[in-house]
């Protein structure tokens, strides 16, 4: 019975979204900040005794059915249910998403909306959506949160809808996450085929046993949608244009939810994944590579957010790799390292931004250490904890749990230790950048700005958790049945030393005048390798060339529907249908226009009428023609009997 | 030619002067002259059949002629005052207000 309190877990956002969407009582700004808050903070107080009750081992797994379909072998079953890592996953979404929105009520009063119930009401659903997918215990429900979060994410990032580039960001976030879901959907289907339920207790073990032909393409299907939702290469080209969101939003989007549900989604259908090696191979390169990738970009960005989104792309590359090596106990574990210290960097981004004149250039946050020195010394520590310093920060701690797991997992697993070392060495680089600049005196000697208590708590809390979360990295990889791994003393010393050197590296970049320079040269690495240009050629523009071909010759077809004319933004899909339609037209009912057979009909009607015009004639009035007539009738039935009667 | 057939023949003759008088005529007594007439004809068969046969059939179908000769007459009468009186004339082939 104590199982039904999950499903209460995602009410009060889903309530607070649904209290501020439709607002009845046309709440006062007060008003609107209390209702966010509450309906924030109560899933962390719902969730946290569930979870610790879970995960002291005083509450089994559980399940709690909402409703269940069985049609012949097949069972359509929703529910939500609680295992060690839902547990873990539930209660960082609950917690950062709390930090997150207490941050957001001081930092969105400053940011000259007069309406905030848009903004809390998406945050709402958003965090609504994130606990639903974490705690589901079927595909339904899981796929219902993952896209309900991708619609969010759409809404928030394009939050400001007077700039073209916000709502140009959010669309393109929308549609390259659409693609991959589109593959995570069929993934969830064949799987659904394969088991004929759909609680994941029954998908996951049905998809590690399926036959290796299909169960590679599920688990590649699944590994798409992942990629997808978590901005892996090749699909990563939309998390830092994102950027143009607000801060909390993407506070809320890199660390605990949509960015991190991918990493989620692989750790929980792990089983599939390793079952079939050449999927986990691709795994655990994809994650590599991104990690590896995003560090270099990150390398080269000017623009902290920028930075720390391509940050995110590099962490969670780590955690896609953990799962590839058959570690996603790990994944999990720095999963929760990781939206601790990312919600911190960059909410205390934002803070030493606003403090600065709004700018979120890196050049911009000079001596920000003298105006907010709080926020400064709590992304110290969030840098620290990125970089993973040994042994004082969180990220240590799970990042070499990652690269040990890569280098105990056979030959390709020593190539993926490597390239994560190297990843490494650049998250140290990139890492420290902001802070060294932020630290360093500023040209003219700035005041000290008031920090607001609602904005600087969440901060103080998330950096604790980010230096010393790291004692609860090893118990909690246990809980969740992964095995902590005891690499030998040089491979810590190794790691230990990447992250130093990277310290070391940034120190370089930022103080050597030849190396700063060289840096902001790097304009292609800044850019992202141009994979957005490479991307706009190969995909953009054909299928604009393909909207203006329709829109030509086609088009002048679909204007005279009365549309009008905007070639440009025309849809090919849905204009190809009214194409068609219109051609169908042209082809079948043109011919009859005006129709034959209703031509046809109506003269035969006029003629009706034109032959009882002249029948009209016959009737005179007259008495005596009817009585000749009626002598004639008589006449002519009287012959006629004479005649059948003739012999 | 038997007596029955030149009654039949003679009974036919009366129907067929009367109808011509129905069509040629146009006072409406006239008219109704010829009616009168035109009945008379299957009236004469009617008894002429009966006697032949030995039947009182045929005189009782008369006595059924007589009575719709009687009745026609009564309402071809009414007509006829009701035209005089109204229209100011006999003429049948003025009374045509029914054909509209």
């Amino acid at each position: 019975m104590l199982a039904y309190l999950l499903l209460l877990v995602p009410m009060p956002p889903l309530g607070g979204f649904l209290l501020l969407a439709l607002d009845p009582y046309r709440l006062d700004r007060r008003a609107v900040q209390a209702a966010a808050l509450a309906a924030g903070c109560a899933p962390l107080l719902i969730v946290a005794p569930l979870a610790i009750a879970n995960l002291s081992g005083a509450w089994g797994d559980q399940v709690a059915p909402i409703f269940t379909l069985g049609v012949g072998n097949f069972e359509v079953a929703l529910a939500m249910g609680i295992d060690a890592m839902s547990a873990v996953a539930a209660l960082t979404v609950a917690f950062v998403s709390a930090c997150v929105m207490i941050y957001a009520l001081d930092y969105m009063s400053y940011a000259g909306t007069p309406d905030l119930r848009r903004f809390f009401a998406l945050m709402n659903l958003f965090v609504a959506g994130m606990l639903a997918m974490v705690l589901a215990a079927d595909s339904i429900t899981f796929f219902l949160g993952w896209e309900l979060m991708g619609l969010c994410s759409f809404f928030l990032i394009s939050y400001n809808m007077t700039s073209p580039r916000a709502f140009a960001a959010g669309q393109k976030a929308f549609l390259i996450t659409r693609i991959a879901d589109a593959a995570l959907l069929a993934g969830l289907l064949l799987l659904f085929l394969e088991a004929g339920s759909v609680r994941l207790a029954e998908l996951i073990p049905a998809g590690a046993v399926a036959e290796p032909v299909r169960g590679s393409i599920i688990a590649a299907l699944l590994l798409i949608g992942a990629l997808g939702k978590s901005a892996q290469v090749p699909f990563h080209t939309w998390l830092p244009t994102a950027m143009a969101g607000p801060t909390p939003v993407s506070a809320l989007l890199h660390s605990a939810t949509m960015v991190a549900a991918g990493a989620v989604l692989l750790a929980r259908f792990a089983p599939v994944i390793e079952a079939h090696p050449v999927v986990a191979g691709a795994t655990a390169l994809a994650g590599v590579t991104t990690a590896l990738f995003g560090a270099a970009c990150a390398v080269a960005q000017t623009d902290v957010k920028r930075l720390l989104a391509y940050s995110s792309i590099s962490q969670i590359g780590y955690m896609v790799a953990a799962v590839g090596v058959g570690a996603p106990a790990v994944a999990m574990a720095h999963f929760v390292v990781h939206a601790a210290f990312k919600s911190l960097l960059f909410m205390a981004a934002g803070v030493m931004s606003h403090a600065g004149g709004g700018s979120t250039a890196i050049d911009s946050l000079r001596g920000a250490a003298r105006a907010t020195p709080i926020a400064f010394l709590c992304y110290a520590a969030g840098a620290a904890s990125l970089a993973g310093l040994p042994f004082v920060t969180a990220g240590w701690w799970s990042k070499e749990a990652i690269l040990a797991s890569a280098l105990a997992a056979g030959p390709l697993g020593v190539a993926i230790w490597a390239a994560a070392l190297a990843a490494a060495v650049l998250t140290g680089i990139y890492a420290f950048r902001p802070v060294l600049v932020a630290a360093a005196t500023p040209a003219q000697p700035r005041r000290r700005c008031r920090e607001h208590p609602l904005a600087i708590a969440p901060l103080v809390v998330l950096a604790f958790l980010s230096l010393a979360g790291g004692v609860a990295v090893a118990p909690m990889t246990e809980l969740m049945g992964g095995h902590p791994p005891h690499p030998a003393h040089w491979v810590e010393i190794v790691g230990a030393a990447a992250a130093l050197g990277g310290l070391a590296g940034s120190v370089a970049v930022v103080f050597t005048p030849a190396l700063a320079a060289r840096v902001r040269r790097a304009r292609k690495l800044r850019a992202g390798l141009q994979f957005d240009a490479r991307y706009y050629a190969l995909l953009v523009r054909p299928y604009r060339r393909l909207v203006r071909h329709l829109s030509g010759r086609e088009g002048a077809w679909v204007d005279r529907l009365g549309r009008p004319p905007d070639g440009a933004t025309a849809d090919p899909v849905g204009q190809a249908t009214v194409a068609l339609g219109l051609w169908l037209r042209r082809v079948v009912l043109t011919p009859f226009t005006p129709d034959r057979i209703d031509i046809a009909w109506m003269r035969s009607a006029a003629g009706i009428g034109r032959v009882a015009e002249r029948g009209r004639h016959l009737q005179t009035g007259r008495v005596r023609d009817y009585a000749l007539a009626l002598a004639v009738g008589l006449a002519a039935l009287l012959i006629l009997g004479w005649g059948m009667t003739w012999r | 030619m038997t007596g029955l057939n030149a009654l039949l023949a003679l009974s036919g003759g009366l129907f067929v002067t009367g109808l011509f008088g129905v069509l040629a005529r146009r006072t409406i007594v006239l008219q109704l002259v010829s009616l009168e007439i035109m009945l008379a004809g299957p009236a004469l068969a009617f008894v002429a059949a009966g006697a032949h046969h030995g039947s009182v059939e045929g005189t009782a179908m008369f006595l059924l002629v007589l009575a719709l000769a009687a009745a026609e007459v009564a309402v071809g009468l009414a007509i006829y005052l009701h035209l005089r009186r109204h229209a100011g004339g006999g003429d049948a082939d003025a009374a045509t207000r029914l054909r509209r």
